[in-house]
């Protein structure tokens, strides 16, 4: 072995240019911490907001100046090419609405939507103390900023330990996110807890799989992997396993069927803000990565993925439009359309043409977008013990508040896929993709699943405006600035970029090839 | 000794651990099965280092060791949450979630 | 093409058969003791009883040391391979570890701070 470990080190040559917005993330989140054991507790919110919206704001800034300059940096470990700077800067945009779902602080009258401390018993005469003092959990902004800086090294990682580290940066503190709800505690303690072992199962998978690849090809690069294949005279089965097994990895992540059965009780679980964190940036962050694992490294064994992906497209889009239209708990239906979204940009990732690249890039911004100003609403919503999920009690409430109700139906019929909506854009172009690609059949399934969609989109806007709201029903409640901006923006945008798709488009297709 | 030896011992854990992940209901217990996943891995990466000569998997046992570290963490922290407020740490009991 | 999935296949089922085989064993096998506190509903806003002092558990705080002593021992790991090869690596190598332990040492003075390190 001596052999081996007297080899000449050089010092490693990192673009740190190219790695800023992750390094200003990151940064900003230690001193978050910092800032949660040194400044005192009434004073911590706002120092934390300064210190957040400073650093999103910094970080797309360094982001899209340096936008362009495609490179390998990090003796190869780290790819910042076209599609890895544009969901980054998506990413980081996305948060910064995020941040502001979960800055709101005037819906609940006892402060924001996260417990006053995390580890007093739910119930108990500790919880009502603290309530009381209006104590609230500031340790969420490190997390968070942690969780958004994993993500931006998600989707420019090229090897698959960078990928796993990433990955792992990226999951952990939503864990935690998911558990720090102010109402419903123990839903939200059982969601993290469900999130937490599946979670770290589907990373067990994804780290199994890198290890099968580095078995393969000697090398955990994407590049070398793929050389390695290109190379290959026949068929080999640790590689295969290998993809299995990262796929697996991957699935879990964005919650393809049959992997999903974590989504929906997550989703309904976390704080409204963390589900519109989770069901928004994670799926942009892990669809990114699932797009460039396939497209970089596995390309050359198409002809062995594509079935498993085929069948995994059509059981999500199937399976999660069927049980979407069983819900009665709005939660629960935003979380199995999210699912459905993944079947639909799996279809994308199986087109393994540049069109994917970019359709899949534009899916995910239009997705991301509704998908923030759907998770808003429903904080707005409220009866006397919190959010009213219960689809009975958004009856009428067009009647009552029409404005709230009306961007409500805008973005449920982006989701649905309507013309003149952003959603009608990404499902086009994905669909395009798929029959560029020879996907036909799933394409077809694609579209039928969208019918059936829209069918209980629509049934969830009918019951808004043509049914007669409950006696007893729940208030809309008027929000501060923070969350009236993030759903404005996301309303507003979603009707752009349905009716004028064309700059979204061409920013994406400049955007569509990975480099190795 | 060839590294095949250390695969096939890899794969046999990696295989018990997601076995034991589906029918174990203790949540400590599921989530050793997913340490003992994790380190499967680590085995495996070590004994291909073996195999091609390179350092890159040793290194990358370091890595997954300290993740796994912080892993445990978040998830002690998760369940021991659940355990003082619910006395239990069996992953069927809490079910609120399922209606 | 096909025949390399064959083993694969193969370990599904075996898998899939052992699974099934070890949950019907429990089933047929285990003790059924069911009483009515395990088939009540649980009722949330009830206070938790108090459980007696040590009554068969550990206090929380062993676990939160275990935890903490977990995250800063693990840590160490990176600084022995440094160590060992200190002298081939150079200024670089003890600029990066330096600011390792500097990202340490904040989350040390965070659960200093928070009160991670007292007992009572």
């Amino acid at each position: 072995m001596n052999e081996l470990i007297a080899s000449v080190f050089e010092t490693p040559v990192i673009n740190y240019r190219q790695l800023s917005p992750i390094l200003i993330i990151l940064g900003a989140a230690v001193i978050s911490v910092l800032v949660e054991a040194f400044v005192p507790r009434a004073n911590r919110r706002v120092v934390q907001l300064v210190l957040v919206f400073l650093a999103l704001i910094t970080a797309i800034i360094w982001a899209v100046t340096g936008a362009g300059q495609q490179a390998i940096t990090g003796e190869g470990a780290i790819a910042v090419d076209g599609p890895g700077t544009f969901l980054q800067i998506t990413i980081l945009i996305v948060s910064v609405f995020v941040a502001m779902l979960m800055a709101e602080n005037r819906l609940d009258p006892a402060g924001d939507a996260f417990t006053a401390r995390a580890n007093s018993l739910p119930g108990s005469e500790d919880e009502r103390e603290y309530t009381n003092r209006g104590w609230t959990t500031t340790e969420l902004w490190p997390l968070f900023l942690f969780s958004v800086g994993g993500m931006l090294l998600f989707v420019v990682a090229n090897d698959l330990l960078i990928l796993f580290v990433a990955l792992e940066v990226m999951s952990l503190p939503l864990y935690l996110m998911a558990a720090i709800a102010r109402r419903r505690r123990l839903l939200s303690q059982e969601a993290a807890m469900k999130y937490f072992l599946l979670g770290a199962f589907g990373s067990a998978f994804f780290l199994y799989g890198s290890a099968m690849a580095y078995g393969f090809a000697g090398s955990i690069r994407l590049g070398d992997i793929a050389n390695a294949i290109s190379a290959l005279p026949g068929p080999n089965g640790l590689i295969i396993a290998a993809v299995a097994l990262l796929s697996v990895g991957m699935f879990f992540k964005i919650a393809a069927v049959p992997f999903h059965m974590w989504a929906p009780d997550v989703y309904v679980g976390a704080p409204s803000p963390v589900t519109a964190f989770m069901a928004s940036c994670v799926k942009i962050a892990g669809v990114g990565v699932l797009l460039r694992v396939m497209y970089v490294a596995f390309s050359g064994l198409a002809w062995d993925w594509r079935p498993l992906f085929w069948i995994v497209s059509i059981v999500t889009m199937l399976v999660a439009t069927i049980l979407a239209l069983t819900q009665t708990d709005i939660k629960r239906m935003l979380a199995y359309s999210s699912i459905s979204h993944a079947g639909f940009l799996l279809i994308a990732v199986i087109a393994l043409n540049p069109q994917g690249i970019a359709s899949t890039l534009i899916y995910l911004v239009v997705y991301a977008t509704a998908t923030v100003g759907a998770f808003g609403i429903v904080t707005l919503v409220r009866g006397p013990s919190g959010e009213a999920t219960h689809l009975s009690q958004w009856a009428g409430l067009g009647k009552r508040s029409p404005l709230v109700a009306g961007g409500f139906a805008i973005l449920l019929l982006s989701f649905a896929g309507i013309p003149l909506t952003a959603g009608f854009i990404g499902k086009f172009t994905v669909f395009g993709a798929g029959i560029a690609g020879g996907a036909t059949p799933v394409v077809i399934v694609g579209a039928v699943a969208s019918m059936i969609a829209a069918f209980f989109y629509v049934r969830v806007i009918v019951l808004m405006f043509f049914t007669d709201p409950a006696e007893d029903g729940p208030t809309v409640v008027t929000p501060s600035p923070f969350t009236g901006i993030a759903i404005s923006v996301s309303v507003i945008l979603t009707v752009i970029f349905g009716i004028f798709p064309q700059p979204l488009i061409e920013l994406a297709e400049k955007a569509s090839i990975f480099i190795r | 000794m060839t590294p095949e030896y250390y695969i096939i011992l890899s794969a046999i854990l990696f295989t018990l651990g997601a076995l034991g992940f589906l029918v174990r209901r203790n949540a400590i217990i599921v989530f050793m099965c997913v340490e003992l996943m994790l380190n499967a891995s680590n085995l495996a990466f070590v004994g291909f280092a073996n195999q091609w000569g390179n350092l890159d998997g040793q290194t990358i046992a370091f890595y997954v060791m300290v993740v796994a570290a912080a892993e445990v963490v978040v998830g002690l922290a998760i369940i021991l949450m659940i355990y003082r407020t619910r006395r239990s740490a069996s992953v069927d009991e809490p079910n609120l979630l399922k209606f | 093409m096909g025949a390399e999935y064959i083993p694969v296949l193969l370990l599904g089922a075996l898998a899939f058969a052992f699974a099934v085989f070890s949950v019907t064993l429990a089933t047929l096998t285990g003790p059924k003791r069911y009483n009515r506190a395990k088939r009540d509903a649980y009722e949330c806003g009830i206070d938790p009883t108090p459980q007696p002092m040590g009554g068969g558990h550990f206090s929380i705080k062993y676990y939160l040391t275990a935890m903490l002593f977990i995250i800063f021992d693990i840590e160490i790991v990176f600084l022995y391979p440094w160590a060992v090869s200190f002298g081939l690596m150079g200024v670089f190598a003890l600029v990066e570890v330096i600011l390792f332990i500097v990202t340490v040492f904040c989350v040390y003075l965070f659960v200093w701070r928070r009160g991670g390190l007292e007992w009572d």
